[in-house]
Protein backbone atom coordinates (compact mmCIF):
# COMPACT_ATOMS: atom_id res chain seq x y z
CA UNK A 1 0.00 0.00 0.00
CA UNK A 2 1.55 3.00 -0.96
CA UNK A 3 2.03 5.67 2.12
CA UNK A 4 3.96 8.44 0.94
CA UNK A 5 4.70 10.91 -2.45
CA UNK A 6 8.19 11.24 -3.55
CA UNK A 7 9.02 13.46 -6.04
CA UNK A 8 12.78 14.89 -7.14
CA UNK A 9 13.47 17.57 -9.44
CA UNK A 10 16.78 18.93 -11.12
CA UNK A 11 16.77 22.67 -11.33
CA UNK A 12 19.50 24.70 -13.17
CA UNK A 13 19.49 27.08 -10.00
CA UNK A 14 21.94 26.83 -7.49
CA UNK A 15 21.04 25.77 -3.71
CA UNK A 16 20.18 29.29 -2.41
CA UNK A 17 18.27 30.34 -5.23
CA UNK A 18 16.03 27.62 -5.24
CA UNK A 19 15.81 27.33 -1.32
CA UNK A 20 14.39 31.51 -1.40
CA UNK A 21 11.76 29.68 -3.35
CA UNK A 22 10.60 27.12 -1.02
CA UNK A 23 11.07 29.70 2.01
CA UNK A 24 10.07 33.08 1.08
CA UNK A 25 6.57 33.83 1.12
CA UNK A 26 6.08 36.36 -1.77
CA UNK A 27 8.04 33.40 -4.11
CA UNK A 28 6.15 30.30 -2.23
CA UNK A 29 2.79 31.96 -3.36
CA UNK A 30 3.95 32.55 -6.94
CA UNK A 31 4.32 28.57 -7.83
CA UNK A 32 2.43 26.99 -4.51
CA UNK A 33 -0.08 28.68 -2.27
CA UNK A 34 -0.63 32.07 -0.43
CA UNK A 35 1.37 31.43 2.91
CA UNK A 36 2.24 33.07 6.05
CA UNK A 37 5.50 30.37 6.64
CA UNK A 38 8.65 31.59 7.96
CA UNK A 39 11.89 29.38 7.73
CA UNK A 40 11.75 29.08 12.10
CA UNK A 41 11.29 25.79 13.62
CA UNK A 42 8.13 26.06 15.76
CA UNK A 43 6.61 28.29 13.23
CA UNK A 44 3.01 27.40 12.93
CA UNK A 45 2.00 28.99 9.61
CA UNK A 46 -1.09 28.00 7.07
CA UNK A 47 -1.04 27.47 3.08
CA UNK A 48 -4.56 28.66 1.76
CA UNK A 49 -6.34 27.99 -1.28
CA UNK A 50 -9.45 26.15 -1.63
CA UNK A 51 -8.82 24.00 1.64
CA UNK A 52 -6.12 25.52 4.38
CA UNK A 53 -3.33 23.01 5.37
CA UNK A 54 -2.16 23.75 8.94
CA UNK A 55 1.21 23.56 8.80
CA UNK A 56 4.46 23.74 11.68
CA UNK A 57 8.13 24.34 10.62
CA UNK A 58 9.66 20.92 11.95
CA UNK A 59 13.64 21.68 10.68
CA UNK A 60 15.35 24.23 8.94
CA UNK A 61 19.59 23.88 7.34
CA UNK A 62 19.56 26.61 5.16
CA UNK A 63 20.08 25.23 1.37
CA UNK A 64 20.09 22.04 2.66
CA UNK A 65 17.13 20.59 4.22
CA UNK A 66 13.43 21.75 5.17
CA UNK A 67 10.34 20.31 6.83
CA UNK A 68 7.09 20.79 8.15
CA UNK A 69 3.95 19.06 9.49
CA UNK A 70 1.32 19.18 7.03
CA UNK A 71 -2.49 19.01 8.65
CA UNK A 72 -5.07 19.01 5.91
CA UNK A 73 -8.92 18.96 5.60
CA UNK A 74 -10.11 15.35 4.95
CA UNK A 75 -12.65 15.52 1.72
CA UNK A 76 -15.74 15.48 3.81
CA UNK A 77 -15.56 17.41 6.82
CA UNK A 78 -13.03 19.07 8.80
CA UNK A 79 -11.68 16.61 10.99
CA UNK A 80 -7.73 16.79 9.85
CA UNK A 81 -5.13 14.14 9.10
CA UNK A 82 -1.46 14.53 10.22
CA UNK A 83 1.34 14.38 7.86
CA UNK A 84 5.06 15.45 6.85
CA UNK A 85 6.41 17.35 3.90
CA UNK A 86 10.45 17.34 3.57
CA UNK A 87 12.47 19.44 1.19
CA UNK A 88 16.03 18.03 0.76
CA UNK A 89 18.79 20.30 -1.69
CA UNK A 90 21.79 18.56 -3.22
CA UNK A 91 23.60 20.48 -4.74
CA UNK A 92 24.72 19.58 -8.08
CA UNK A 93 27.31 20.58 -11.06
CA UNK A 94 25.33 22.88 -12.77
CA UNK A 95 21.91 23.21 -10.29
CA UNK A 96 20.10 21.54 -7.84
CA UNK A 97 18.60 18.07 -6.98
CA UNK A 98 15.16 18.71 -4.94
CA UNK A 99 13.49 16.33 -3.42
CA UNK A 100 10.22 16.29 -1.76
CA UNK A 101 8.92 13.67 0.23
CA UNK A 102 5.47 13.61 1.81
CA UNK A 103 4.50 11.04 4.09
CA UNK A 104 3.74 10.25 7.57
CA UNK A 105 0.24 10.36 6.69
CA UNK A 106 -0.05 8.74 10.49
CA UNK A 107 -3.07 6.89 10.58
CA UNK A 108 -2.59 5.37 6.98
CA UNK A 109 0.55 4.28 8.32
CA UNK A 110 -0.49 2.63 11.64
CA UNK A 111 -3.17 0.56 9.42
CA UNK A 112 -0.42 -0.96 7.13
CA UNK A 113 2.57 -1.22 8.91
CA UNK A 114 0.89 -3.53 11.55
CA UNK A 115 3.12 -6.74 11.78
CA UNK A 116 -0.04 -8.82 10.76
CA UNK A 117 0.72 -7.32 7.15
CA UNK A 118 -1.95 -7.49 4.79
CA UNK A 119 -2.74 -11.01 3.19
CA UNK A 120 -3.24 -11.96 -0.94
CA UNK A 121 -6.97 -10.45 -0.60
CA UNK A 122 -4.87 -7.26 -0.86
CA UNK A 123 -3.15 -8.26 -3.86
CA UNK A 124 -5.00 -6.51 -6.19
CA UNK A 125 -4.67 -3.24 -4.10
CA UNK A 126 -0.91 -3.52 -3.69
CA UNK A 127 -0.68 -3.85 -7.48
CA UNK A 128 -3.23 -0.71 -8.06
CA UNK A 129 0.00 1.21 -5.24
CA UNK A 130 2.52 0.37 -7.49
CA UNK A 131 1.25 1.39 -10.52
CA UNK A 132 0.94 5.05 -8.66
CA UNK A 133 3.99 5.10 -7.23
CA UNK A 134 5.78 4.84 -10.70
CA UNK B 1 -28.54 2.66 14.49
CA UNK B 2 -27.32 5.69 12.68
CA UNK B 3 -26.06 5.28 9.73
CA UNK B 4 -23.19 7.66 9.40
CA UNK B 5 -21.07 8.11 6.62
CA UNK B 6 -17.44 9.32 6.78
CA UNK B 7 -14.69 9.51 4.63
CA UNK B 8 -12.08 7.00 4.29
CA UNK B 9 -9.69 8.69 6.07
CA UNK B 10 -11.73 9.62 9.27
CA UNK B 11 -12.91 5.57 9.01
CA UNK B 12 -9.15 4.91 9.49
CA UNK B 13 -8.73 7.51 11.72
CA UNK B 14 -10.09 5.54 14.68
CA UNK B 15 -7.36 2.81 16.14
CA UNK B 16 -10.46 0.45 17.58
CA UNK B 17 -11.81 0.62 13.81
CA UNK B 18 -7.92 -0.21 12.03
CA UNK B 19 -7.47 -3.16 14.80
CA UNK B 20 -11.01 -4.26 13.48
CA UNK B 21 -9.52 -3.74 9.43
CA UNK B 22 -6.29 -6.09 10.53
CA UNK B 23 -8.23 -8.75 12.38
CA UNK B 24 -10.09 -9.14 9.35
CA UNK B 25 -7.46 -8.84 6.36
CA UNK B 26 -6.47 -12.69 7.35
CA UNK B 27 -9.81 -13.90 7.39
CA UNK B 28 -13.62 -12.92 7.53
CA UNK B 29 -15.24 -13.03 11.07
CA UNK B 30 -18.71 -13.18 12.63
CA UNK B 31 -19.69 -9.51 14.36
CA UNK B 32 -19.31 -12.17 17.36
CA UNK B 33 -16.12 -13.21 17.25
CA UNK B 34 -15.10 -9.98 15.74
CA UNK B 35 -16.76 -8.08 19.26
CA UNK B 36 -14.70 -10.80 21.15
CA UNK B 37 -11.52 -8.80 20.71
CA UNK B 38 -12.94 -5.95 21.73
CA UNK B 39 -13.75 -4.51 25.37
CA UNK B 40 -16.46 -2.57 24.14
CA UNK B 41 -20.09 -3.40 23.78
CA UNK B 42 -21.75 -5.07 21.19
CA UNK B 43 -23.46 -2.38 19.69
CA UNK B 44 -20.77 -0.61 20.01
CA UNK B 45 -18.97 -2.78 17.59
CA UNK B 46 -22.00 -3.08 15.35
CA UNK B 47 -21.46 0.74 14.88
CA UNK B 48 -18.10 0.57 13.92
CA UNK B 49 -19.22 -2.12 11.23
CA UNK B 50 -21.58 0.09 10.30
CA UNK B 51 -19.42 2.85 9.68
CA UNK B 52 -16.76 0.66 7.75
CA UNK B 53 -19.37 -0.78 5.73
CA UNK B 54 -20.88 2.48 4.14
CA UNK B 55 -17.38 3.54 3.53
CA UNK B 56 -17.41 0.70 1.37
CA UNK B 57 -14.04 -1.06 3.53
CA UNK B 58 -16.20 -4.38 4.21
CA UNK B 59 -19.31 -6.02 3.06
CA UNK B 60 -21.59 -7.77 5.11
CA UNK B 61 -23.35 -11.57 4.49
CA UNK B 62 -25.97 -13.03 6.43
CA UNK B 63 -24.43 -17.32 6.46
CA UNK B 64 -27.47 -18.86 9.11
CA UNK B 65 -28.29 -16.57 11.84
CA UNK B 66 -24.71 -14.94 11.55
CA UNK B 67 -23.18 -12.07 9.99
CA UNK B 68 -20.08 -11.99 8.04
CA UNK B 69 -17.39 -9.37 7.64
CA UNK B 70 -14.95 -9.15 4.31
CA UNK B 71 -12.92 -6.69 3.63
CA UNK B 72 -13.36 -5.16 0.50
CA UNK B 73 -11.63 -3.54 -1.57
CA UNK B 74 -13.04 0.25 -2.35
CA UNK B 75 -12.56 2.42 0.86
CA UNK B 76 -9.07 1.29 0.38
CA UNK B 77 -8.96 2.30 -3.22
CA UNK B 78 -10.34 5.75 -1.86
CA UNK B 79 -7.26 6.04 0.54
CA UNK B 80 -5.19 5.52 -2.31
CA UNK B 81 -6.97 8.24 -4.47
CA UNK B 82 -6.20 10.89 -2.02
CA UNK B 83 -2.02 10.31 -1.97
CA UNK B 84 -2.50 9.80 -5.78
CA UNK B 85 -4.26 13.55 -5.48
CA UNK B 86 -1.42 14.53 -3.58
CA UNK B 87 1.48 12.85 -5.75
CA UNK B 88 -0.14 14.49 -8.74
CA UNK B 89 -0.47 18.14 -7.07
CA UNK B 90 3.27 18.32 -5.57
CA UNK B 91 3.97 17.02 -9.61
CA UNK B 92 2.04 19.79 -11.09
CA UNK B 93 3.29 22.69 -8.16
CA UNK B 94 7.06 21.28 -9.08
CA UNK B 95 6.85 21.58 -12.51
CA UNK B 96 5.02 25.27 -11.52
CA UNK B 97 8.60 26.39 -9.59
CA UNK B 98 10.45 24.81 -12.79
CA UNK B 99 8.66 27.19 -15.09
CA UNK B 100 9.10 29.87 -12.98
CA UNK B 101 12.67 29.55 -12.39
CA UNK B 102 13.78 29.08 -15.93
CA UNK B 103 11.76 32.44 -16.90
CA UNK B 104 13.37 34.27 -14.26
CA UNK B 105 16.87 32.96 -15.67
CA UNK B 106 15.96 34.23 -19.36
CA UNK B 107 14.70 37.36 -18.25
CA UNK B 108 18.25 37.94 -16.66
Amino acid sequence: MKKEIKHTWFFHQPPQEVWEYLTKPELLEQWLMKTDFQPIVGHKFRFICNNIAWCEVLEVKPFTKLSYSWQADSASDNKPFNSKVVWTLVPKENGTELQLVHNGFTVLEDLVNHENGWNACFKQIEELLNTIKQ
Amino acid sequence: MTAQTLDAFQVIADPSRRQMMQLLSKDSMTINALAENFDMSRPAVSKHIKIMYNAGFLSITDIGRERYCTLKQDGFSELQDFINYFDKFWAGKLKKLETLLNNKTKGK
